[in-house]
């Protein structure tokens, strides 16, 4: 039996007078794909930054598995910890794909390596082999500014996997994108993810990204009014 | 454009203070500090003796000196302001607002923020005068009432400081106007040609001719030929400075191995004219610190060999008039870089965040940026300090001779800048320290 990637147990976090997470408990099992769904406010995007330890909870805690064994408490770290932990283990798509606009398309990848210590030669040809993997060979030199939002978000992907993230966390990776283009990324994303055996977390609003996840969570005012069956097997 | 528009795009979002407040301190401190400088100057136009045309001379190539770092503040400033604007102004181009449209809500905004500034700025004018005035000249201090300009002429001064924030901001949104998608997608690479690299060889050539044609001409003319070739240079300077740097961060970017190294070569090649702006007033000071370093040895020099006592205190204050020009240039170089730095934080808000997101160390960041600034620094104030080394070698290895106290003097006095820098980029850390995990 499987045991899960992340587990949380309990988790609140206040915002001043707001609640976002009132007693959370959710378990992610390695190579599911979970979609956290909920309207604007009701704590989904809090709920994957404490789940991916950018944010801490006020109290409750997430525990962190990773295939080699050895759980990690993510809520015991210290917060320079925490950033080893999201550089090493944790990938990241966010809406904008926040690329750095200085930077070609292949040195926003390589540069994931290169903060790890990998040489730049080698994490070029990583992310050359990466970004050929999402269709975007030839693309290596481009500016983000001379890319479509498609193709960026592919080059975001293609970061969050290069350094072997056995979790990718993606915050309305389609939002910006029309729905022929977000199919796309979709299609990368879980190649990248689910199809190399490691595990997506997802907050969307869009039913059709859900659709094609293993899972839906649903969360309203800080708790979750469903967490969906997993068709992984634990 | 319609006023009711106009009105949504002047009111500050809310959260933005920051935004609002950094421009409004930029044009204080430039009002404040020609209010100052030519308060000073003033003083020396009274003087009627025989002496007095060479105080104006002086005081006149002190001001020429100080026009370059004044007009970078000052543009830092105004695009500053223009640039708070430009996502916003940039996508109601894409919605069809007409270019005029878009300028007269850009010069408004940038206007009304300049006022505030230039207010802010008469203010601490005011506020230094007592101890600026403490400053002696001929023997005595110049007092604080000398140094305040008559109302007329701070009127024009503040008028000055909304003209120059008008026109920046329209040379400003010529990029949004001609071409919305290249601000809004930042696709247009700032260009810097090797063709002014040639231009500058010529002109450096006809300047040392020029130079060494000096000590034949003499008096005025003499002084004014050696204005002229200095003003010549620091115009050579400025065209010639973004393509250095370009061509020095393309060796940085072949040669990065850390993250910090490839992301502040990108930072500079992605705009080199920018990243120029920000260093230039201290390439134009270190400029200068080779021309008074070696100047003021050789005057000491020779009021040390003997002479009347108007030539002593004449040594003097030239040697105080090129101390405060060295001090006023750096506060403004710091000024603009501190103005540029923290603006380029507020401006990259949201990649910090995310940055900060995928794990990224706060220190890569801010290496990356403060090295984005102080190797283009050293680049063009050791270029900067050769070229004048260049044009004045004859003087230059003659107070070599002389005294060697002058090497010393143009080493402490570039130390000095970078050293102020350094620490203005220092000072904006906790700045982005909060951002960053914000």
């Amino acid at each position: 039996m499987n045991a899960p990637v992340l587990d949380a147990r309990s988790l609140t976090k206040t915002f001043g007078p707001t609640r976002a997470l009132a007693g959370v408990d959710l378990t992610v099992l390695p190579g599911e794909s979970v979609a956290i769904m909920g309207a604007s406010g009701s704590g989904k995007t809090t709920l994957l930054h404490v789940l991916a330890g950018i944010t801490a909870p006020d109290s409750g805690q997430v525990l962190f598995t990773p295939p080699g064994g050895g759980t990690i408490e993510v809520t015991g770290l210290r917060e320079t910890a925490r950033s080893r932990l999201r550089r090493e283990s944790f990938g990241f798509v966010f809406q904008q794909g926040l690329l750095i606009p200085e930077l070609t398309a292949i040195e926003n990848v390589a540069l994931a390596l290169m903060i790890n210590g990998v040489s730049r030669r080698e994490a070029v040809q990583h992310a050359a082999g990466w970004l050929s993997s999402l269709g975007l060979a030839g693309f290596e030199d481009r500016r983000i500014g001379e890319l479509s939002g498609g193709q960026a978000q592919r080059v975001a992907i293609a970061r969050a996997q290069v350094t072997g993230a056995q979790v990718v966390f993606a915050d309305e990776p389609t939002g910006a994108l029309d729905s022929q283009t977000s199919s796309e990324v979709m299609d990368a994303l879980l190649w990248s993810t689910t199809g190399q055996g490691r595990t997506l977390v997802v907050v969307t609003h869009d039913t059709d990204v859900a659709a094609r996840c293993t899972r839906t969570v649903a969360v309203r005012d800080g708790r979750i009014l469903s967490a969906g069956v997993s068709e992984v097997s634990a | 454009m319609n006023r009711h528009v106009l009105a949504v795009l002047l009111r500050p979002a809310r959260g933005q203070a920051g935004v609002v407040a950094l421009p409004i301190v930029a044009f204080g401190v430039v009002t404040a500090l020609v209010l100052t400088i030519l308060g000073g100057a003033q003083t020396f136009w009274t003087w009627t003796d025989d002496v007095a045309p060479v105080y104006w001379i002086l005081v006149s190539i002190a001001l020429a000196l100080l026009i370059v770092p004044l007009l970078g503040l000052g543009g830092a400033a105004a695009r500053l302001s223009a640039r708070r604007r430009d996502e916003r102004l940039s996508t109601l181009r894409l919605l069809g607002v007409t270019p005029s449209g878009v300028t007269i809500a850009t010069v408004v905004e940038s206007v009304l923020v300049a006022a505030l500034g230039a207010v802010a700025g008469l203010l601490v004018s005011l506020a230094i005068a007592p101890l600026v005035g403490l400053i002696p000249f001929r023997g005595q201090a110049l007092g604080a009432a000398a140094i305040i300009l008559p109302a007329w002429q701070i009127v024009a001064v503040i008028g000055a400081v909304l003209l120059l924030a008008a026109v920046s901001a329209v040379i400003g949104l010529r990029r949004v106007v001609i071409s919305p998608l290249g601000v809004r997608m930042r696709t247009q690479a700032a260009p810097a040609h090797w063709i002014r690299a040639v231009v500058v060889v010529l002109v450096v050539a006809a300047a040392f001719g020029a130079v060494n044609l000096f000590p034949q001409l003499g008096g005025l003319v003499g002084l004014l030929l050696l204005g002229g070739v200095f003003g010549v240079a620091l115009a050579v300077l400025n065209l010639i400075g973004p393509w250095v740097l370009k061509v020095s961060a393309r060796v940085q970017l072949r040669r990065a191995e850390r993250p910090e190294r490839l992301l502040a070569a990108r930072i500079v090649l992605d705009a080199p004219k920018a990243a120029w702006r920000q260093v230039s007033g201290i390439a134009m000071a270190s400029f200068m610190a080779v021309f008074a370093g070696t100047g003021v040895t050789l005057m000491s020099d020779l009021g040390d060999a003997g002479g009347p006592p108007e030539q002593a205190q004449l040594v003097a204050d030239m040697r105080t008039g090129l101390v405060i020009t060295l001090v006023a240039s750096f506060l403004m170089v710091a000024a603009s870089v501190g103005v540029n730095q923290a603006a380029g934080i507020l401006d990259q808000r949201e990649l910090n965040r995310s940055l900060h997101h995928l794990g990224m160390p706060m220190e890569t960041v801010d290496s990356a940026r403060r090295r984005a600034i102080m190797s283009p620094l050293l680049v063009t104030a050791l270029g900067a300090a050769v070229c004048a080394g260049i044009l004045i070698c004859p003087l230059l290895g003659i107070a070599m001779i002389l005294a060697p106290l002058s090497l010393v003097t143009i080493a402490a006095v570039l130390a000095a800048g970078i050293l102020l820098v350094w620490t203005v980029t220092r000072l904006t850390r906790p700045l982005l320290a909060r951002e960053f995990a914000a």
